[in-house]
């Protein structure tokens, strides 16, 4: 079976944030939430590198293991969903998650955080495919219309990959032989030092 | 002629050889990768512990930082470590109590029980340890639902019934939890002067504090163990309940790794205060003859105080403050006969 998963290209991203966009017109998503950002590390300086990061729906998923009521579940296809009619808003998937993926609407007395929310790979949730109630607690469902999500659809580079990873890993091979050792990348053609020089 | 010729030939071809070795210019040394950005993902992955703190338009809590190394360490260690040792611990604690009095029985008071009582405790005191007590089980019984809740009430009762009773315990644990602080506090308000270490609390712990064997032991109003016993509850509760509210209101912007730690001082905190304080309700309830009444009535019998708390009891006889089994009686609003008064003294 496929195994679904997201891969960003950091060489192509422009940090456009058009996928945000998508992700949050797509899904109707309340205000504060966000279930996809762009990262830029070193703004500003040699070597900024922008990387788009939502939910990247582990094998082995943290936020899964730590659940104190188990509302997550993997699909056949490696798409980490969870049932918001279980969760309790404990916040723990958040504080286990390394990408920072899961989300809260609200931000009330006593940490009444709401409901989860997250990346669902654009595949819904436990509700019936495609059905008014799973939009509403879950944003559109892409994948049982044999689409895939819209982020990296909307990707105006092509930086952010969505799909079965051996498609993945085959795509961004391709691009790695393709570009071989970029000529124009400082540290492969010039010796900074002797460029001040 | 032709040799001769040859050779310098070869003279004028090595010198040749010769010049175009000088001209040509030294090898460039090596080129370290060709992999752009590899030392930028090295950091990123964070291996050796450093977190990358990048930006994001996208602005929240921890929005810039791209990977948190240390969500899953915590996540892997709550999974390992409390969850999979506290119904074990707890259960040990019980288990052990259980053999203690198996074997050692109740500690009695040698001579009995007279009738005489004395006031230990004020009305005020009583219903603060009252509701300090029942406040703390609560939220250990409600904490306990939603650290092995997963494991253990689930397969009783399914996901969407188990999912209720966490939310109804998540919601009143963090309602409860300042109300156990203010209790907290006001006990260390009432209780801090009577519990300082003295001279003749050594001597207490040294002697077993008269659980092994049949020997007598000096003791204040409290004696070495119960000292220790308040001053636990009040340094890992404050622990608690200060992790507690660091967890409860994550509006301040507290990032994971500020929760995480918390999360993890307030578990083994709770974990400690809960494993004692099984101790604490044996040795007020069937450990020791006439221990109970001090929380039910707020008065003890006068030979209980001699036998624990003799210090105190010269302060008693001093101030003249031992009533009668009548008195008593009175005080409690019925008569001598219908009395909740224990009196086995054999000596009447």
């Amino acid at each position: 079976m496929a195994r679904m998963k997201f891969y960003c290209d950091a060489e192509r991203c422009i940090e456009c944030n058009a996928c945000v966009t998508a992700c949050k017109n797509e899904n109707d998503i309340p205000w504060g939430v966000n279930r996809r950002r762009v990262v830029t590390i070193k703004d500003g300086e040699q070597g900024e590198r922008s990387l788009s990061v939502a939910c990247m729906h582990c094998s082995d998923a943290p936020c899964a293991a730590v659940c104190p009521v188990d509302c997550f579940y993997t699909t056949g296809d490696g798409i980490v969903l969870h049932d918001k009619d279980i969760c309790i808003g404990c916040g723990y998937c958040f504080y286990a998650c390394p990408f920072g993926a899961p989300q809260f609407p609200e931000e009330a007395a006593f940490a009444s955080r709401g409901k989860m929310d997250k990346c669902t790979f654009c595949a819904g949730g436990p509700e019936v495919d495609n059905s008014s109630d799973e939009f509403k607690k879950y944003g559109r469902n892409r994948i049982a219309e044999g689409k895939l999500p819209l982020c990296a659809e909307m990707c105006s580079t092509k930086a952010l990959l969505a799909g079965d990873s051996d498609v993945l890993s085959d795509i961004y091979r391709k691009r790695v032989i393709n570009r071989g050792a970029s000529a124009f990348d400082w540290g492969v053609s010039f010796d900074k030092a002797k460029l001040s020089g | 002629m032709r040799i001769q010729t040859l050779l310098l030939l070869l003279c004028l071809a090595l010198l040749q050889f010769q010049a175009y070795a000088a001209d040509r210019p030294p090898p460039a040394p090596g080129m370290v990768s060709t992999v752009p950005g590899a030392d930028l993902w090295r950091e990123v992955r964070q291996r050796d512990g450093m977190i990358i703190d990048g930006i994001s338009q996208v602005k929240g809590v921890d929005t810039g930082v791209l990977i948190n190394a240390q969500g899953d360490k915590w996540a892997r260690f709550r999974i390992n470590n409390p969850v999979k040792h506290a119904p074990t611990v707890i259960i040990a604690v019980v288990l052990v109590l259980l053999l203690f009095y198996v074997i050692r029985g109740k500690v009695g008071i040698e001579g009995g029980l007279s009738g005489r009582m004395v006031l230990r405790f004020t009305d005020f005191e009583r219903i603060l340890h009252w509701t300090l007590a029942i406040v703390f089980l609560f939220l250990a019984i409600t904490g306990l639902v939603l650290l092995v809740g997963r494991p253990l009430l689930i397969p009783l009762f399914g996901k969407s019934a188990f999912s209720m009773l966490a939310s109804a315990s998540k919601e009143s644990h963090n309602l409860f939890g300042p109300i156990f602080l203010v209790s907290l506090l006001m006990m260390l308000y009432s209780f801090a002067r009577r519990n300082i270490y003295e001279k003749g609390d050594l001597t207490w712990l040294l002697k077993g504090g008269g659980f092994i064997g049949k020997g007598h032991v000096s003791g204040g109003f409290f004696n070495m163990g119960e000292k220790s016993w308040y001053w636990l509850v009040i340094l890992v509760g404050l622990v608690i309940s200060i992790s507690g509210l660091i967890l409860v209101s994550p509006n301040f912007g507290q990032g994971r790794v500020i929760m995480g730690i918390s999360h993890v001082v307030h578990v083994l905190g709770a974990i400690i205060l809960m494993a004692v304080s099984i101790g604490h309700m044996y040795m007020g309830s069937i450990g020791t003859e006439g221990s109970s009444e001090a929380m039910k009535s707020g008065y003890v019998d006068i030979n209980w105080v001699e036998a624990h708390h003799d210090r105190w009891a010269k302060e008693c006889h001093q101030k003249d403050q031992v009533i009668s089994a009548e008195e008593f009686a009175r005080l409690q609003g019925t008569s001598l006969d219908r009395a909740n008064v224990e009196a086995t003294e054999q000596a009447k």
